[in-house]
């Protein structure tokens, strides 16, 4: 029963820190790695092409980022979901409850906030 | 190899379909709805055994579209941008990020279902199961957008 509500702990906090993590990765352009399909080469941290050469570099050899922020945001869920495994059994959760759905909800209109320069092109 | 991981991925992407949009409508109808009635036998279906189905088609199917990812960057999407589908690009970006915010909520989604606690609140259940059903729903109708965007035969 306690590795129970200990698993539920870290299911809600990883659902909740996922999401508002995945935005901040999103919003501060933080991916954990960097793949460039073309050359089958994946980079360690965001890497953008006039880092390295060119702008027009991207043209040929385009980087994804959304595999390195997908990682950042797991990354930080998974440290803060074993955190809240250690707390007390005691400990209510029934505000992580509600915020497990109101959270992802919240993320996803950040989300189209942040993709809306797509739209204007 | 692509093409036949794309037929995979979209038919794994129907098996989600219709199993998140069962175990919704199911969580959502009314629980005293008249047993002979179309909700009235959705509801019979135990709606808890579908949650592991569910888990584990939302993870084939997110690391199927995460494999074809790499193809669509490389061979469509510099297409798409030449021909300045750019409203379409960003839908498919919202797809992405959708995806990955559903992928997060699957450990909570598997306790409310497979592990409830007297305290919790069906209703609470049944929103998380509708955020990613919306997310299932919104990843399907835009990555069959995609694929048709350019339109038949071109």
């Amino acid at each position: 029963m306690t590795s129970g509500l200990a698993f539920r702990r870290f299911a809600f906090t990883f659902g909740i820190a996922f999401a508002v993590l995945y935005v901040i990765a999103l919003a501060r352009d933080l991916a954990l790695f960097t793949v460039y399909p073309s050359l089958g080469v994946v980079l360690f941290g965001t890497h953008h092409s006039k880092d390295v050469a060119d702008p027009a570099i991207g043209f040929v050899a385009p980087a994804m980022y959304w595999y390195g922020w997908t990682a950042t945001a797991a990354t930080g869920a998974l440290v803060l979901g074993f955190l809240a495994m250690l707390l007390p059994d005691r400990s209510t959760w029934r505000f992580g409850l509600a915020w497990v759905c109101v959270t992802p909800v919240l993320a996803m209109i950040a989300c189209i906030y942040l993709t809306l320069p797509w739209f204007r092109l | 190899m692509t093409i036949a991981l794309l037929m995979v991925h979209g038919l794994v992407a129907v098996a989600l379909l219709g199993a998140i949009t069962h175990q919704t409508l199911a969580a959502w109808a009314p629980v005293r709805a008249r047993p002979g009635s179309f909700l009235g036998r959705f509801r019979t279906v135990p709606s808890a055994s579908f949650a592991n189905a569910i888990v584990v088609l939302y993870l084939v199917s997110a690391l199927l579209g995460a494999i074809l990812y790499l193809y669509f960057r490389v061979d469509v999407r510099p297409a798409l941008e030449r021909d300045g589908h750019w409203p379409s690009l960003g839908l498919f970006d919202l797809k992405e990020h959708f995806i990955s915010i559903g992928l997060g909520l699957l450990p909570a989604y598997w306790v409310l279902w497979r592990r409830p606690c007297a305290d919790e609140s069906r209703r609470m259940r049944a929103v998380l199961t509708a955020v990613i059903a919306f997310v299932v729903w919104w990843s399907f109708l835009i990555g069959h957008f995609m694929n048709n965007v350019r339109g038949f035969g071109q």
